[in-house]
């Protein structure tokens, strides 16, 4: 059965198309990777599926049922970790989670023994009656995980809910992914850190331009650019490179730069190195490296969007 | 309404919590009546400082006009020099010097009295108790005189038996209202402007919700946003109402002010006020788009529109174009109702004045849900 189902969804600013026609569906038990650069529609599309957006054109439902016409079951099946913490800083860590579990509807002894499980599954057994204006970053990370799984969504939407904390809470915070979505629960997992979408998404959608250019296993998505090889050059300098002659060489495809590294995405079938190398020794460049890189899910995204990420 | 009243709990308990809101909300309004009580406990009954110059020494007629003056109530009358006069006016020693010139107790026996002299700088507001009762009294006397014809033999008999006749006298005491009038007026003055500025707090709730994003993720629950805002205005007027027992109780119990309005009629008016005072805030909310915008409208619309309206010094005191441009605030048509009731009028006269401000109520609360309709800034949540 799938969880959530979006059928040619749209999104219109005015003139401007966040999101266009977008469709594509999440099944039971998977852990979804929503990948897209900032301003590519992930957030228009996430707001959209949360009802925070009225939606232009297109449906979506939530176990089989319209958002529109269902919605206060669409959202009382959604749990949503948002990226910027949305606690209480002048309530308790408990009267946080109580709250927000409080608005699904749970009341007396199930909320107050819900509430006290989101805690304890998060790490803040301890923390109860400590207020939230006083825990490190990674606790308030983990509260705010807290706040969105108390009253046992379906699905669980969690937007970088590891970015700006310590190695050891974002281990945590992916081991607790894992645990919710091996209790039942379907999640939509946003990072900007790929091996962490590499290593618990079991499938991923790549969106840009409000369209979803790929979808599928990790697997899968690298098959769709194993005609690519990338190679990178580490010269002394960059300053001096035309980057429109080697984009101008045949079979290249993309072409980077990150500091004095140049990072090159070509047709793997030809054979143009001996072309690049001479490109750039005739630019006056000082070759130190070169290597060629296996791909990654960072490959895929680079190739297939032709920009990084974090753009 | 089960979802009503979970938001409502929990406004409550975060706003309890902090005991710099108790003070906001509760607190001020009591600081009000003390200032007010302050201000206008020094303006009641004062006792009026007079100098007596006779020049008719030796005349019994004379004498006794003094003794009358003397014995009248608030009057603190002592014999002074002529020369004297001008310098004890002029620093404030005395409010009003009265001269009897030589032969006032003989021009009285003739009918035909001369007048007494007043000195004052303070104007007839302090000269005219003394001079009406001065003038009964001499007006008694020169009757005497004119019946007798300048007879001086009946007139000291007459004038005698007037003297010794024993008075039926019928005392009625008039409460002087005005005091306890002028301090209400001034402690609901001052009540407005904390209803006003409370309201705006509470409602500020939702623009510190966006703020620290937990207004949306309340939105993505299944709780809507008419919801929410409702919850906000139940406790905005929860907070008003109490706001207002808490002060018209402490007016009336500790500072023992009679507003001269029934407690009710006061208290169910002030409640029409907070509809006002919330429709406002909304409005100031829903047109704000941070806490620092509607802490700057807030100061913009509050503050100068209460001192037009007469929140903190009487209106009269304005000149008349800006008495005519407080007939556009809301503030005025609630001081204007309490002054009618605190002369007498009925609550039946005053329900223009209460149509009024229900329809400043129902203008602001359409102003704010258009606007509140057509907000969609939650573009940036996830």
């Amino acid at each position: 059965m799938n969880v959530l189902e979006i059928n040619k969804l749209t999104k219109q600013f005015g003139d401007f198309i966040a999101v266009d026609n977008l469709s594509l569906s999440i099944q039971d038990g998977e852990i979804f990777g929503f990948l897209g650069a900032n301003g590519a529609g992930k957030s228009t599309a996430i707001n959209m599926i949360t009802s925070l957006l009225p939606i232009t054109r297109g449906q979506i439902e939530i176990l089989g049922k319209n958002i529109v016409k269902h919605s206060k079951f669409a959202k009382a099946n959604i749990g949503i970790v948002p990226q910027e913490l949305a606690i209480y800083e002048d309530m308790t860590a408990y009267e946080n989670v109580q709250f927000f579990a409080g608005l699904y509807g749970l009341r007396g002894s199930l909320l107050k023994s819900r509430a006290e499980e989101a805690l304890a599954f998060v790490g803040l057994e301890d923390k109860h009656r400590s207020y939230s204006k006083n825990f490190s970053g990674g606790m308030k990370r983990r509260l705010n995980i807290a706040c969105a799984i108390a009253h046992r969504p379906k699905l669980i939407i969690m937007d970088e809910p590891t970015v700006g904390i310590d190695p050891q809470s974002r281990s945590y915070i992916l081991n607790s992914i894992k645990k919710l979505n091996e209790m039942g629960s379907t999640i939509i997992y946003t990072s900007h850190y790929m091996e962490e979408v590499e290593e618990i998404c079991t499938r991923i959608a790549i969106i840009d331009h409000g369209k979803i250019i790929a979808q599928g296993t990790k697997q899968q998505l690298k098959a769709i650019i194993t005609n690519q090889k990338n190679i990178s050059i580490e010269v002394r300098s960059v300053e001096q490179l035309d980057v429109e002659k080697l984009r101008d060489i045949v079979g290249v495809n993309t072409v980077e730069l990150a500091d004095a590294v140049i990072r090159i995405s070509s047709d793997a079938e030809i054979n143009n190195l001996n072309k690049i190398i001479q490109q750039l020794m005739a630019s006056g460049m000082e070759i130190r490296s070169v290597e060629a890189d296996e791909p990654n899910l960072e490959t895929v995204f680079l190739t297939l969007t032709g920009r990084s990420l974090r753009d | 309404m089960s979802d009503t009243l979970w938001l409502i709990r929990k406004t409550l308990i975060t706003t309890f919590k902090n005991y710099k809101n108790l003070l906001l909300y509760i607190g001020m309004p009591i600081v009000g009546i003390l200032l007010a009580s302050l201000i206008h406990g020094g303006s009641g009954e004062t006792t009026l400082r007079l100098g007596i110059v006779n020049h008719d020494e030796g005349q019994t007629v004379t004498e006794d006009t003094v003794q009358f003056i003397k014995q009248l109530d608030h009057v603190e009358a002592s014999g002074i020099k002529e020369s004297e006069a001008n310098d004890l006016i002029v620093s404030g020693e005395l409010d009003a010097v009265l001269i009897f010139q030589g032969g006032f107790a003989e021009s009285l026996r003739s009918g035909k009295p001369e007048s007494v002299r007043i000195v004052s700088i303070k104007g007839t507001q302090v000269t005219g108790y003394v001079s009406s009762y001065l003038n009964a009294y001499i007006d008694n006397l020169a009757t005497i005189g004119r019946t007798v014809q300048g007879d001086a033999a009946s007139f000291d008999v007459i004038y005698n038996g007037y003297r010794q006749a024993d008075f039926e006298l019928s005392k009625t005491m008039v409460e002087d209202r005005s005091v306890s009038q002028g301090m209400t007026k001034q402690t609901i003055g001052y009540l407005l402007i904390f209803m006003l500025f409370s309201a705006v707090n509470l409602s500020g709730i939702i623009i510190k919700e966006k703020e620290n994003r937990t207004y949306f993720r309340l939105l993505a629950s299944p709780i809507s946003a008419r919801t929410y805002v409702i919850s906000n205005v139940i406790v905005n007027l929860f907070m008003m109402m109490i706001q207002i027992a808490v002060t018209l109780i402490v007016m009336i119990r500790m500072f023992d002010i009679d507003p001269g309005i029934p407690f009710w009629q006061m208290f169910l008016i002030l409640l029409l006020f907070a509809l006002v005072a919330v429709a406002l805030s909304l409005v100031i909310v829903a047109f704000a788009g941070s806490s620092m915008a509607a802490s700057a409208l807030q100061n913009m619309l509050i503050m100068p529109t209460c001192l037009l309206a007469g929140c903190l010094f009487p209106i009269e005191l304005m000149p008349a174009s800006i008495q005519r441009f407080a007939e556009f605030l809301p503030q005025h048509w609630l001081l204007d109702t309490f002054s009618k009731l605190q002369l007498g009028s009925s609550l039946d006269s005053v329900l223009l004045n209460l149509g009024i401000l229900l329809a400043f109520a129902a203008a602001l609360s359409l102003i704010a849900i258009y606007k509140f309709g057509r907000n969609r800034d939650m573009r940036s949540y996830i």
